[in-house]
């Protein structure tokens, strides 16, 4: 299976504090990989390398290669914005911008010029992607509705859906439920074994209930290393560190 | 002990709060009683379209309609000059400017803002008088474009610090989510930031434009002061504010000349209140 994103040898500083060291992983195509550890480990840090969104931190730094599809994103004559349109990024709190809901999902098409003044087309595309992430039916007569007025649940959705329709590979999302009560978080986690089938999805959580239920490949850091990187099945219930051992039979963190 | 101190605590906040509406009814309600008495000789309508404010004259005309549009077309201009300046300015220091020239611009700008009326009266007539007549071959440089001029750089100061800080408060969040769909730097100012900070830039404006109806020191300095019908933006005019400054004093107290200049304040009231109004409005329909 070829990997969608490899890491070699990763170093990220923030001036002189090293907040990523020396991380090697690779992320297969279409699966769940899950980052888990405890809170300033780097594992935000490591997902927001993905997408450069470290860029927009005065005084970070990146040594080592990351690789998307083989091209290391790092170079100098990458695309931002393309890059940025590939890996889409949910966040830990649901940040629809105060809009309203169609233009929410639309966003992405108009920054990236993706549809030629053709409203019917616009609302197709919104229509799918609201459909992917199971709310049209709730929201299809609330399209012009303020965003921000939606519930907690519905905005975590629609920031999802406001990424596909721009059609990127890979979903990064930094503890997309951390927000969330269980019963929406259940719903979300359910809507990434569906999202699964169609994207790569990395996700970052503090909840190891979450990363045993929602992932295929689990990752362990600590203190900017990542200690550990396997099948989720094989890390939990295997691990072949004794620091993992230790985080997850909960002795700390 | 202490639940007697928690009843003149509130009672003292409840009476101030009473007190300030009640002098400002009193307020309105004196305009309105010393106005009102104007309409006994006067008709409104000839007093709100007459297009002749003789006030001394024999017989006197008390039409406000040039004063009327002499303020309108000052605030008008201003607003034109001054809306787009300020918002540009404002956003430039809230997301573009570095650190260290934000914190010298935000400083400069509030200090602009404490320059008194009549000092910039007194430079727009020093420079933008002379440049009006110089550059555009008019007779006299004291025309409502001037006005325009000084009054919109009046009203900047205050326009550009509270849209400032509306822009400023827009919720980080955003920002990182517009640019992680890839969005540039102007697209997620022009599509999340000035969208998510519109209502406190329109309270900005509103309050800028209201300053600039109810100013009257610099306006009369540079304005021309001819209380006929304004013919454009090049020829002198006469605001409503102007006109009360500058006859009040002269005005034989119980005339009708004097009823008519507290008819004139009761006019500027219903402009500023509308003003404010349409502010309140329009924050209203966007959080609604």
């Amino acid at each position: 299976m070829e990997p969608v994103i490899v890491t070699k040898n990763l170093n990220l500083y923030y001036g002189h504090f090293q907040a990523l060291k020396d991380v090697c992983l690779s992320i297969g195509e279409r699966r769940v990989t899950s980052i888990i550890g405890p809170s300033g480990c780097g594992k935000s840090t490591l997902l927001r390398v993905f997408n450069r969104m470290n860029d927009l931190v005065e005084g970070a730094g990146v040594t080592g290669e990351v690789l998307l599809d083989g091209e290391d994103i790092y170079r100098p004559e990458t695309d931002l914005l393309r890059l940025r349109k590939k890996v889409g990024m949910v966040f830990q709190r649901p940040n629809p911008f105060p809009i309203s809901v169609f233009e929410n999902i639309v966003f992405g098409l108009r920054i990236h010029h993706l549809y030629r003044r053709n409203k019917e087309m616009l609302h197709g595309i919104a229509q799918e992607s609201l459909e992917a992430v199971l709310l049209w039916d709730e929201l299809k007569d609330k399209l012009g509705r303020l965003a921000t007025h939606l519930s907690l649940e519905q905005q975590q959705r629609l920031c999802i859906a406001r990424l596909l329709a721009v059609k990127p590979e890979v979903l990064l999302m930094d503890e997309p439920c951390s927000a969330l009560d269980p019963l929406s978080t259940g719903r979300i986690e359910e809507l990434m074994q569906e999202l699964k089938k169609n994207y790569t999805i990395v996700i970052v959580t503090h909840n190891m209930q979450q990363a045993g239920r929602v992932s295929d490949e689990t990752g362990f850091m600590l203190l900017g290393e990542l200690v550990e990187f396997g099948p989720t099945e094989r890390i939990f219930t295997a691990p072949g560190d004794k620091r993992t051992e230790e985080y997850i039979t909960g002795r700390w963190g | 002990m202490k639940r007697l101190k928690e009843f003149i605590v509130e009672w003292a906040v409840k009476a101030s709060g009473i007190v300030s509406i009640v002098l400002v009814a009193l307020i309105f309600f004196f305009l309105l009683k010393e106005g009102i008495f104007l309409f006994k000789t006067q008709g409104a309508g000839g007093f709100l379209a007459g297009r002749n404010w003789y006030p001394i004259s024999e017989p006197p005309g008390f039409g406000i309609l040039p004063l009327v549009l002499g303020s309108l077309l000052v605030t008008f201009g201003a607003a034109l000059i001054s809306i787009p300046l300020s918002v540009a300015s404002a956003v430039y220091i809230a997301e573009i400017a570095p650190g260290w020239l934000k914190e010298v611009l935000k400083s400069t700008i509030e200090l602009l803002a404490a320059i008194p009326s009549v000092v910039l009266g007194f430079i727009g007539m020093m420079t933008v008088v002379p440049w009006i007549r110089s550059t555009f071959h008019v007779p006299t440089g004291l025309t409502a474009f001037a006005g325009s001029v000084v009054l919109a750089f009046m009203a900047m100061p205050t326009m550009i610090s509270i849209a400032e800080d509306a822009l400023h408060s827009v919720p980080r969040m955003y920002k990182e989510g517009a640019y992680a769909l890839g969005a540039t730097h102007w697209q997620t100012i022009r599509r999340v930031i000035l969208p998510a900070a519109s209502s406190g830039i329109v309270a900005a404006m509103m309050l800028g434009i209201g300053r600039v109806v109810g100013e009257t020191m610099a306006v009369m300095m540079v304005t021309g002061n001819a209380a006929s019908m304004p013919k454009g933006i090049l020829y002198p005019v006469r605001t409503l504010t102007a006109t009360i400054a500058a006859e009040m004093g002269e005005a034989v107290q119980g005339s009708d000349h004097y009823f008519a200049l507290f008819a004139i304040g009761i006019v500027l009231f219903v402009m500023t209140f509308m003003v404010n109004m349409a502010a309140d409005l329009f924050l209203h329909r966007r959080r609604g």
